[in-house]
């Protein structure tokens, strides 16, 4: 956490290798985070590259003392929010063609080096309701509390806490082959 | 059956790796990015200040002098010799007229000025302006100052950027009767019942739209009033207004000796353009190629290609090299700028310095570089220029904006 603080301090003030140190801290959890709210590998590489960008762009505006990986976890949930959205519109239009699944996976360029434990946990996430994802994976690789989460998600913390749950308690299930799809 | 427990350590444990490749030109858009803004910020930030400082129109009274300073730099007919006020007349009446006192007043205040020329009565080397509100802009070996009481600061810049560069005679007048909407209106005076003449004009110049009433009186053939706008059709409240010209022979150099009070700070002004000349040099096929060259050369080529331009009097050249240019008629460019029959016409082109300053506008770095001059007279001027670098249709290109400052006699 003093860490993040020294690392926020010197972003405010402009220091450019203190961007990269955050990029090169967080990248692979906001990508974790994206990639599980999605399951589109480059829908979610593109939402983590924004994320960084709006970061680049606004350092000097950052009004944060403390949880910078809170802060950039939410803003990639956020973010995701917005890009899942307009896939069901999408879907609800257009039915027959499907915007889930992991895409693009043999493109040379892409960023997130799939593998199949990755591929599978992706798609158990993805069978899950969208607001029990959000809350695993900005738990777990975000780091976030879940009085945070709930605040930011302007929920109450036993919502946030039964989402999880319930949440994970599905995910072992579909892992365990318990479920069918 | 794992249990939960299991679940979230197995999930935080799964394998994640990441293109080694991606991952650099990520953090390479990132830091991009950031520099990209640092710098938009920073523009940004001090075109913010001075527009602030502007927002005193004290400093748009000064603004006002610097334009006249850069159209008076170029100008030449007789129209204005018509029988009943003949430009010669007025000639005569200005040749020995060295310094100047006008009072007038501008949205919100009022100003004196003091101005007074070099030996030969070519442009203004000293000039004072007090505003009523206790600013006070003014200049000084070859600077221009500018004091503002509310935020005890004086910002300054190495140019002369208040002045007349054509002072008042008969080059000034030639000038403004040249721009393309010139009219001379005869009338009388309603205060005082006497006979004068109006020259009403509008132009473009590198400091935006300008237009001008300038008022003489028939008896002595001087101009003793005028009226600034900085609009093409003169609307709206005059950005200054002179309602009183007074002429000396020579004014000492005390009146031109300014002491701030207390201790304020220093903080030199940035280098700026306004934004209403952008699309006149955003025009991808203007310009220079600067492709491969460095700030340096790149102002340096594109200052050189402009004055060849002028020594050669290629009127599309120039056109093409500072586009603002077009704004003006061919026969104006070739007399006040190419100036063909007059002994200061530009012969050869002796240095192009180091860039001064640089500055941004919203297509760039721009960049004020100086330029030593010989002129037919046997003569050296410096001048400087302001270069707009770009990056249009994907080509690197630089365009000249315009002058800033005035030009300064040199050994």
């Amino acid at each position: 956490m003093i860490e993040d603080k020294l690392l926020i301090w010197r972003l405010k003030s402009g220091d450019s290798s203190a961007l990269a140190s955050v990029y090169e801290k967080y990248k692979n959890c906001l990508l974790k985070i994206a990639i599980g709210l999605l399951n589109q590998g480059s829908a979610a590489e593109d939402i983590v590259h924004d994320v960084f960008v709006s970061l680049a762009q606004s350092c000097d505006k950052l009004k944060l003392s403390g949880n910078l990986k809170g802060y950039l976890a939410v803003s990639v949930a956020n973010h995701a929010r917005n890009i899942n959205k307009k896939i069901q519109i999408k879907q609800k239009a257009r039915p027959e063609q499907s915007e889930t699944g992991i895409r693009n996976q043999d493109k040379p360029e892409q960023w997130i080096v799939h593998n199949e434990q990755l591929n599978k946990l992706n798609n158990a996430l993805a069978e899950l309701p969208y607001s029990q994802r959000e809350i695993i994976l900005l738990h777990m690789h975000g780091g976030m509390k879940f009085a945070a989460i709930a605040k930011s998600q302007d929920i109450s913390i036993n919502t946030a806490q039964s989402r999880y749950r319930y949440g994970l308690d599905k995910l072992r299930s579909l892992l365990n082959g318990e479920v069918k799809k | 059956m794992r249990p939960t427990e299991n679940i979230e350590k197995e999930i935080q444990n799964i394998p994640f790796n990441t293109n080694a490749q991606k991952d650099k030109e990520v953090l390479e858009d990132i830091l991009n990015a950031m520099e990209e803004t640092q710098n938009q910020q920073s523009a940004f930030t001090w075109s913010n200040i001075w527009r602030i400082i502007m927002k005193n129109n004290i400093s748009k009274l000064a603004a006002t002098f610097i334009i006249i300073a850069v159209v008076l730099s170029f100008l030449v007919t007789d129209k204005l010799n018509t029988p009943a006020w003949a430009l010669s007349d007025t000639i005569e009446a200005l040749k020995d007229l060295k310094a100047v006192y006008v009072v007038g007043a501008y949205p919100g205040g009022t100003a004196e000025i003091w101005m007074r020329s070099n030996d030969s009565g070519s442009y203004s080397t000293d000039s004072v302006v007090r505003g009523s509100q206790g600013a006070i802009t003014w200049t000084k070996d070859g600077s221009t100052y500018h004091y503002e009481p509310s935020q005890n600061t004086v910002y300054f810049e190495n140019a002369i950027t208040i002045g007349l560069s054509q002072w008042f005679g008969p080059e000034l007048l030639e000038m403004f009767s040249k721009a393309d909407n010139t009219e001379i209106v005869h009338g009388k005076d309603p205060a005082t019942g006497r006979e004068r003449v109006m020259l009403i004009c509008s132009m473009i110049d590198s400091n935006g739209p300008q237009s001008w009433i300038i008022e003489f009186d028939l008896v002595s053939k001087l101009p003793v009033a005028f009226k600034h706008w900085q609009n093409l059709d003169r609307s709206g409240q005059p950005a200054f207004e002179a309602f009183k010209i007074t002429y000396y022979e020579k004014l000492p150099d005390s009146f031109f000796e300014v002491n701030i009070p207390g201790n304020p700070t220093y903080t030199e002004k940035p280098l700026t353009i306004p934004d209403e000349n952008i699309s006149a040099l955003s025009n991808p096929r203007d310009g220079a190629s600067i492709e491969g060259l460095s700030q340096q050369e790149a102002a340096e080529k594109t200052a050189r290609i402009m004055y060849q331009a002028i020594i050669d009097q290629d009127l599309d050249q120039l056109k093409n090299i500072a586009p603002l240019c077009r704004n003006w008629n061919d026969e104006f460019l070739q007399d006040i700028v190419f100036k063909p029959d007059k002994d200061d016409r530009i012969t050869e082109i002796v240095k192009i310095g180091k860039i001064l300053k640089t500055g941004h506008s919203k297509l760039g770095l721009i960049a004020a570089v100086p330029t030593v001059l010989k002129l037919q007279n046997g003569k050296k001027v410096e001048e400087k220029m302001v270069i707009q670098f770009r990056r249009l249709g994907g080509k690197s290109t630089c365009v000249v904006h315009g002058p800033y400052g005035l030009p300064r006699e040199i050994d």
